[in-house]
């Protein structure tokens, strides 16, 4: 293989890795600190790309859809863990009531985006200044691409930051492990856990308004990316962040380098690699053996 | 004497009214499509569509004063269909099964039909099997098979398409996408086209990321690209490829389903000028009067531009009520059977001179196929480009094909 084609194929890699990671990193993310699967997590993806479509409509600018349609679809989480998610906890049976409730939310979500913008294909188009290309060598890059590769870049810098060096995402991270102690400490914990599902919410409605100019906006378009988001957070380990972002980029890689050596095997590339994460390490790449939670 | 005919009167006073209710039957028809998620447009399009159709139909009139009636319900999976097929037989007492995005969920209902001894009528799904191996007597269906445009590609890629030889894939892996590959190299096969296959691509269905494949395809540097995929993969796909500057490398080649509309207006400005597309409707071609009232009654109801999936519920309704008008009922399946075999039906998109039939051995609709290209032309919003520089294909010229059927039989089964 020549370097160009090494080139060209790990930043495709990279570009798909960083757009997963965007969405698996809040799918982990709600699971290790509110300790809820969240099956509805695309819907959120969702709703902050008919979000962004609709500020899109009024101020014709893209960056204004990508704040919007990244707080709306965190807002509409934060209600939703409020009013209905919170109701479970601690219940019996509570995983059984969590893959209703958010399989529920689903539907719901997908039919209230029907409804109000009905089934036609949307466009969102890119921001001019990112619809260019750019060579990297003699290999063309769109500056679309380059653009999600960096967001994410900053989103994981930004990410550690937060969760190691503040005292907010201390909690965060305490609650992880134990939240009964952490409320004894005097803790607002089920404030966190709002706070984190809206957070985790609001990362996928930022991935969906980022993804919206290179996909279809179209209802039931989130529910595509539940499974390959849950096989990131699988090889990862559930609920470990920096595991979304391992998880991704070998998903990203490996899929970009075997759709080239072998095409035919494309769609089951993730599955052979979530089989073999399982069977050397069950508990996914970067998690700790038998954590203590809750 | 006075009396009996008095009581012959008063017989027949209380059964004339009897016999006009009788007569003003409803007749139902028990309709499959997808309703929610990606193919929902469709399902919605083609209620749209439905109901047009039974305005015509009812204001023209049905032997005895009947109605038609459609009763929609959302097909979720094959499993799913089969059980609210066999419903609609069963218990809602339906004439006639009808509709069907998804070519998986069409064979499963084919089998119920088939089973019940029920007229079913796809109008959407596209997969060849349905009109050739997995043929039965009591399926028709009133929109082309992806034979009948992977056919019209192969003489377009013949006549139309200079100096090319080398020629990838890329479509859905399943059945759709595997058999739009196999009918366009069997035609290109027949055509006595040469070329090299240098690279066959199957992502997933709704597959969200293209850019490893786009990447891979550069690579290959196909002279034709041939793309299988529908709906919202295609928009995805053609956003994704445009800035790697795909479309000035190779010639784009998407002649099933391409130039849906719905993906025209979906890529907006985004779609690029040139490249060679089709589908199975144009809503501007052919510029007759019935297609353009059809296409305008449809804005008028739904307030949107009708996707392709559409003008096949539409004519699969006439279809349905013509059949009836020819029989003078719609309880006898075998002289409706009949009725449909041969049965010409003027849909909207034919073009002068030509009425799509029925196709008596295989049940298919035959029609003529419209390839062309990509351009500008903001008259359909939000589409900014629709497809002109059309070349026609006649019916006759694609469907039916025995040698091809016996093929796809000898290589999928009955």
């Amino acid at each position: 293989m020549d370097i160009n084609t090494f080139i060209a194929q790990f930043i495709s890699g990279l570009s798909t890795a960083m757009l997963l990671f965007l969405i698996s990193s809040g799918l982990t993310l709600i699971f290790g600190v509110v300790n809820v699967l969240n099956f509805a997590h695309g819907s959120f993806y969702l709703l902050g790309t008919y979000f962004a479509y609709q500020l899109m409509q009024l101020f014709n600018n893209f960056w204004v859809g990508l704040l919007v349609g990244a707080i709306g679809a965190g807002l509409v989480g934060m209600v939703i863990e409020f009013f209905f998610l919170r109701r479970i906890y601690g219940r019996a049976q509570e995983g059984a009531f969590q893959l209703l409730m958010t399989f529920a939310f689903i539907l719901i979500l997908d039919d209230v985006v029907k409804f109000i913008w009905g089934t036609e294909y949307k466009t969102i188009p890119k921001p001019a200044s990112l619809a260019g290309s750019l060579n990297i060598g003699s290999v063309m890059v769109p500056s679309y691409n380059v653009f999600i590769i960096i967001l994410g870049l900053l989103v994981v810098v930004f990410a550690w930051y937060f969760l190691t060096k503040t005292d907010t995402g201390k909690m965060v991270r305490a609650s992880s492990l134990d939240r009964i102690m952490l409320g004894l400490l005097g803790t607002n914990v089920p404030m966190i856990m709002t706070l984190v599902f809206g957070v985790a919410t609001a990362m996928g409605g930022l991935a969906g308004v980022l993804a919206a100019p290179l996909r279809t906006v179209t209802p039931g378009a989130g529910v595509e990316f539940i499974i390959d988001s849950m096989i990131v957070v699988v090889i990862g380990g559930f609920g470990n962040f920096w595991g979304a972002l391992l998880g991704a980029l070998i998903i990203g890689e490996v899929l970009s380098f075997g759709i080239l050596w072998m095409p035919e095997l494309a769609t089951v590339l993730t599955f052979i690699v979530m089989i073999i994460v399982l069977i050397v390490k069950p508990e996914g790449l970067l998690a700790k053996k038998a954590v203590g939670r809750k | 004497m006075k009396h009996k005919i008095f009581s012959l009167l008063i017989i027949a006073a209380i059964l004339i009214p009897f016999t006009i209710v009788q007569g003003a039957e409803t007749i139902k028809i028990g309709a499959l499509y997808t309703m929610t998620g990606r193919g929902g447009q469709y399902g919605k399009d083609s209620e749209v569509a439905i109901k047009i159709a039974l305005d015509e139909v009812n204001a023209k009139g049905l032997p005895g004063g009947a109605k038609l009636d459609v009763i929609i319900t959302d097909d979720k999976n094959p499993q799913y269909a089969v059980s609210v097929a066999k419903r609609y037989i069963t218990d809602e007492k339906c004439k006639f099964l009808f509709g069907i995005i998804s070519t998986a969920i069409g064979l499963a209902v084919t089998e119920v039909s088939k089973e019940h001894k029920v007229i079913f009528v796809g109008t959407d799904h596209a997969g060849t099997d349905l009109t050739a191996n997995k043929f039965q007597k009591y399926y028709f269906r009133s929109s082309n098979n992806t034979f009948q445009s992977m056919m019209a590609g192969a003489y377009y890629l013949k006549d139309e398409v200079k100096n090319w030889k080398k020629i990838a894939y890329i479509g859905p892996d399943y059945a759709y996408g595997r058999d739009q590959w196999m009918e366009l190299k069997w035609g290109l096969d027949k055509l006595g086209v040469k070329y090299d296959v240098v690279g066959e691509y199957w992502p997933k269905l709704y597959e969200p990321d293209y850019t490893s494949y786009i990447t891979a395809i550069m690579k290959a540097a196909p002279d034709v690209l041939v793309n299988g995929m529908w709906g919202g993969d295609t928009v995805a796909f053609i956003k994704q490829a445009k800035p790697y500057g795909l479309f000035s490398k190779m010639k784009y080649f998407h002649v099933d389903a391409g130039g849906n509309y719905e993906a025209l207006a979906g890529l907006g400005a985004d779609m690029p000028e040139g490249i060679i597309m089709s589908a199975r409707h144009h809503n501007n071609w052919p510029e007759t009067p019935a297609n353009k009232t059809y296409v305008e009654k449809f804005y008028k109801a739904a307030g949107r531009y009708p996707s392709y999936a559409a003008e096949g519920a539409y004519v699969g309704i006439h279809m349905i009520a013509e059949a009836i008008r020819k029989v003078g009922n719609a309880n006898d399946t075998e002289a409706l059977i009949k009725a449909l075999e041969g049965m010409k039906i003027p849909c909207p998109e034919d073009p002068p001179g030509f009425t799509s039939y029925i196709d008596p051995k295989t049940h298919q609709i035959v029609q003529v196929q419209a390839i062309g290209t990509t351009v500008k032309n903001d008259k359909f919003p939000p589409a900014k480009y629709m497809l002109g520089n059309f070349k026609v294909y006649p019916a006759e010229k694609l469907w039916p094909n025995f040698e091809y059927i016996d093929y796809m039989t000898k290589v999928k089964g009955k």
